[in-house]
């Protein structure tokens, strides 16, 4: 099978262990990858921040980066949740609306493509230890994708998911909300960073980057000693300890 | 009278231009709704099952359910007029009380002829309410009740404690049935009250550290009679 | 109260919400306990999904049709003996209430909760005429013995308050006696306010529903207010903004079926009225009926791209699965209307001058989108909102031309190719030991309180990796 892989600007800026981590689970599931080059963003910051114009020209960018794709996957619920929102964004457009919809029906997110395309569940992960799991707002409200991460996370040899209080709670990331309103984004961070300390867990897993950033930067402030891993790597913590994914 | 204009015709303008279009004043159609969620809902209960759903409500809305039959509701309501402290009972003009040969010692009854203030008055000073449901919902335990002029919209408010008969056959699955026959019969061109009552258990509040209190404005307690 | 309940500025408003510690207690718990009971009572219906479109579908309907049915109520309220009269203003709406006032020489009035009354400043109207306006509804008879404190919350209004904070408001301005039990200072309430209803020549309620081809007014609670104010006094003024209407009983008990798991989690609350102008022969209810219908802005709405708003019934359930509501509580909104619909109609009726920031406080989490019973897309209006600020130009100079950067980078491969070269060089002299420690706004907003790691050295990065991994790769 034929993936072409969506890294996202974050991965691409600052996390290149979990664009890895991704490819090498999916080769070592038997796909073909490749990285049409010219892709940048999904266009959710300046979408979000009420600069349509300047969005759309990031969407458009995406469209005629992927259009050769068969399979279009991504480490992230919300920027992959960004295709699936654009056909409605370009509704009427007599160019791109039908380029929208097209990318949005061949466009999965990475836990997503590896149930839901694959048919797999168990990818021969296996990671010892507690883990809280935090569901992306956007992966589970927009994207609608609820369960995939939980089918492979129970397949992960070793791993424990602790139950999250309050896990439908929003932690606070919300691209530039995070910046523009500081103080609020802190408090809501400070929250669920207190939610997933309670649960006792080693790690603190994830399928979008935004999040664990936002989580993770206020652990690490608050000195908390919680392992903060993107679900590729996990899935990439191969039985094998050479091939083990904690690689960013 | 007011003497101010209504304004209705420069107002509905204004909605008809905000919907782009010309005004509507006839034609209109309810449209086949997408979904019978409402109609379906509890619709294939028998009526025991909708009674064991009833008792089972009324636990969540601290309301009394006493189980009684046509022969001993003289007798239930005595005991539970006794419980509640006794009188002074006031209750509705309805010809059920008649029919089940019930009389309450002292007690005043709503009328068409004592008036507005009296009504109000007895009311106010009563301990117990006391009515017949016209119908009851077994969901949400819910008694459904209109206005008569021996039946007033205070009634049901003023008292402290508040007992309701609801006869066997009156227990419909939900609020949809009630409505739905209410409206046909409006409909139809038939009487319906100037007031329905839709009431579930006695009045309450959680404006208070979200605690619930049970008797804010209306009755302190509430208990229906089953027969 | 106005729709504006607060002059300060956003900041300083948020500011005092998040350093109020016992009111986000009281938010977070109410959150949670409301949440589950709402939960538990919409799985009870079986097919959540189903009666959330049906009651969309009602109230597009309804609202397609509004001229009509509006007209239809209209006609039958007058059938029925009782007065209608179409405000296209909150000015002409608390003028049309004073006027009946003052034709009943009336000073006593007793009123139950209800957003448009705030909304059209109804209680100052009436006040400044010397007349005493009393709230029946416990929270809001609590806030207005404070002086009139905002309410909070729509469902609950004076969710911000604790029981202690309450007694003594009760002992300063009543005289109370007794200790913090909710149950004590709820039995005082309703004999102070028995009183007041027994006596009140003028009953106003809000309307949660008008039924068109019945000529009667909804009404939803659970104390029993709004129907000892809308039954005792002589004359009964209903309130309600335009788009509160349904076309029958039908589609009301639909949506009181939606309402009431929505707003507290109950099947059905405690009393569901529906009360219209008294009968020949009705030996109670109100001799004397008015309806006041109030647009106030919202035809406007109704002809903008944010006309789902209208759908809104007034349930509260976006403000209990808010975040962001959460942490800063309703008073920070500034608004009578708080939380996610707020943030969506706030600006909307009152103006971006006042009200530019609500639409960014909030993460576009999409649970209040999730939750609605109506199924308003909240969280997509608020980047609407988003939109219009920036297109009137209204997001401040410095906003724009980092946004209209960022946009040109993220949709150009040459210029983020760029990027990825010069954000680690450049970045270096703001950072140490890998982590970004020092930058200017927006940046400052995020490390203020968040470790940030650096960018990545370009040959480190995931570009510079694919092509060159072991198995190589078609780039």
């Amino acid at each position: 099978m034929k993936v072409s892989i969506f890294s996202t600007c974050l991965v691409d800026l600052m996390f290149p262990g979990v664009g890895r981590s991704m490819v090498e689970v999916l080769e070592r599931l038997g796909c073909e990858t490749d990285f049409p080059a010219s892709q940048v963003c999904c266009g959710q910051p300046t979408y979000n921040s009420g600069y349509l114009e300047e969005s759309k020209q990031a969407m458009i960018n995406m469209m005629v980066a992927f259009e050769q794709s068969d399979y279009v996957v991504g480490p992230s619920g919300s920027c992959v949740a960004m295709f699936h929102e654009s056909p409605h964004i370009f509704k009427g457009d007599p160019t791109w609306e039908l380029k929208a919809i097209a990318l949005k029906n061949k466009s999965f997110e990475f836990t997503q493509f590896i149930v839901r395309v694959l048919g797999i569940t168990d990818v021969g992960a296996r990671l010892q230890g507690r883990a809280a799991y935090h569901r992306s707002c956007h992966m589970s409200r927009l994207l609608g994708e609820t369960e995939t991460p939980f089918l492979l996370l129970d397949r992960v040899d070793g791993l424990e998911l602790a139950p999250l209080a309050n896990a439908d709670n929003c932690c606070g990331f919300g691209g530039t909300f995070s910046v523009k309103m500081p103080d609020i984004s802190q408090q809501m961070a400070d929250e669920k960073s207190a939610c997933v300390v309670d649960t006792g867990a080693d790690y603190l897993i994830s399928a979008d980057m935004g999040c664990l950033m936002n989580i993770g930067g206020r652990l690490s402030r608050t000195r908390q000693e919680i392992k903060v891993m993107h679900i590729a790597e996990v899935l990439n913590c191969a039985a094998d300890p050479v091939k083990g994914g904690t690689t960013s | 009278m007011n003497a101010q204009p209504s304004n209705r015709s420069a107002f509905l303008d204004r909605v008809a231009d905000s919907l782009g279009r010309p005004r509507r004043t006839d034609g209109v159609q309810r449209p086949a709704w997408k979904h019978n969620v409402h109609l379906e809902q509890l619709a294939d209960r028998t009526p025991e099952q909708l009674v064991e759903i009833l008792k089972e409500q009324c636990f969540f809305i601290h309301t009394q359910v006493i189980e009684s039959t046509p022969d001993l509701l003289q007798r239930t309501l005595d005991d539970l007029i006794a419980g509640y402290g006794g009188g002074p009972v006031i209750r509705s003009g309805d010809p059920r009380f008649m029919r089940y040969g019930l009389s309450f010692l002292g007690d005043s009854v709503w009328s068409a002829q004592a008036g507005r203030a009296e009504n109000i008055r007895l009311a106010e000073a009563a301990n117990i309410a006391l009515v017949f449901a016209d119908y009851a919902l077994a969901e949400s335990g819910t008694v459904v009740l209109e206005s008569r002029p021996d039946q007033g919209r205070a009634l049901h408010f003023l008292p402290s404690h508040y007992i309701a008969v609801i006869e066997w056959e009156r227990i419909v699955p939900r609020s949809t049935q009630a409505m739905a026959e209410m409206n046909r019969r409006h409909e139809a061109g038939g009487s319906l009250g100037s007031c329905i009552n839709l009431i579930s258990g006695p009045s309450n509040s959680a404006d208070i550290e979200m605690q619930l209190v049970v008797g804010v404005h209306g009755p302190l307690r509430a208990t229906y009679v089953l027969i | 109260m106005s729709l504006k309940t607060d002059n300060r500025a956003f900041g300083a408003r948020t500011a005092d919400g998040i350093g109020d510690a016992f009111m986000r207690g009281a938010v977070g718990s109410a959150q949670d306990s409301l949440k589950t009971r709402r939960l538990t009572a919409a799985t009870a219906l079986g097919d959540w999904e189903a009666w959330r479109e049906l009651g969309q579908q009602i109230r597009q309907h309804t609202l397609a049709n509004l001229d009509y049915y509006l007209e239809q109520m209209a006609d039958n309220v007058e059938r029925r003996g009782g007065h209608v009269f179409f405000a296209r203003t909150k000015e002409e709406a608390s003028g049309y209430i004073l006027g009946v006032v003052k034709s009943k020489q009336a000073r006593k009035i007793v009123k139950s909760k209800s957003m448009v009354t705030e909304e059209i400043e109804m209680n100052r109207v009436l006040l400044e005429a010397g007349c005493e306006v009393i709230e029946s509804d416990l929270g809001e008879y609590i806030l207005q013995e404070d002086d009139w404190d905002p309410p909070s919350h729509i469902v609950a209004p004076a969710l911000h308050k604790n029981r202690e904070q309450i007694r003594d408001v009760f002992a300063a301005k009543l005289n109370y006696e007794g200790d913090e039990t909710p149950e004590h200072l709820a039995r005082f309430a309703r004999t102070v306010l028995r009183e007041k209803f027994l006596e009140a020549e003028i009953g106003i309620t809000g309307c949660n529903f008008a039924v068109a081809n019945l000529g009667a007014i909804n009404l939803v609670t659970n104390e029993g207010n709004g129907d000892l104010t809308a039954a005792l006094p002589p004359t009964h003024i209903a309130v309600m903004g335009m788009e509160r209407i349904v076309p029958t009983l039908e589609e009301m008990e639909v949506l009181d079926n939606l309402l009431c798991r929505s707003a507290v989690g109950q099947k059905l609350t405690s009393y569901i009225t529906v009360m219209g102008p008294r009968e020949e022969g009705d030996t109670d209810g109100p001799e004397e009926f008015h309806l006041v219908i109030v647009d106030n802005g919202r035809s406007d709405i109704l002809a903008s791209e944010f006309h789902e708003a209208l759908q809104c019934i007034r349930c509260g359930a976006c403000l209990n699965v808010c975040p962001v509501y959460r942490h800063i509580g309703g008073h920070a909104y500034g608004s009578i209307y708080p939380g996610p619909i707020g943030a969506v109609i706030t600006p909307l009726l009152g103006g971006y001058d006042d009200y530019k920031e609500l639409p960014y406080a909030s993460s576009l989490c999409g649970a209040c989108t999730d939750v609605c019973p109506v199924k308003i897309p909240l969280h997509q209006q608020l980047v609407l909102h988003r939109q219009n600020i920036v297109s009137q130009g209204r997001t401040g100079s410095v906003d724009r031309i980092q946004m209209k950067a960022v946009g040109k980078v993220l949709s150009s491969p040459a210029l983020f190719a760029g990027t990825l070269r010069l954000a680690n060089p450049m970045s270096t002299l703001l950072s140490k030991h890998g982590r970004i420690v020092r930058g200017p706004a927006p940046l400052s907003g995020w490390i203020g309180s968040r470790d940030l790691p650096q960018p990545v050295k370009k040959r480190d990065g995931f570009r510079d990796w694919y092509p060159h991994r072991e198995g190589g790769g078609h780039s």
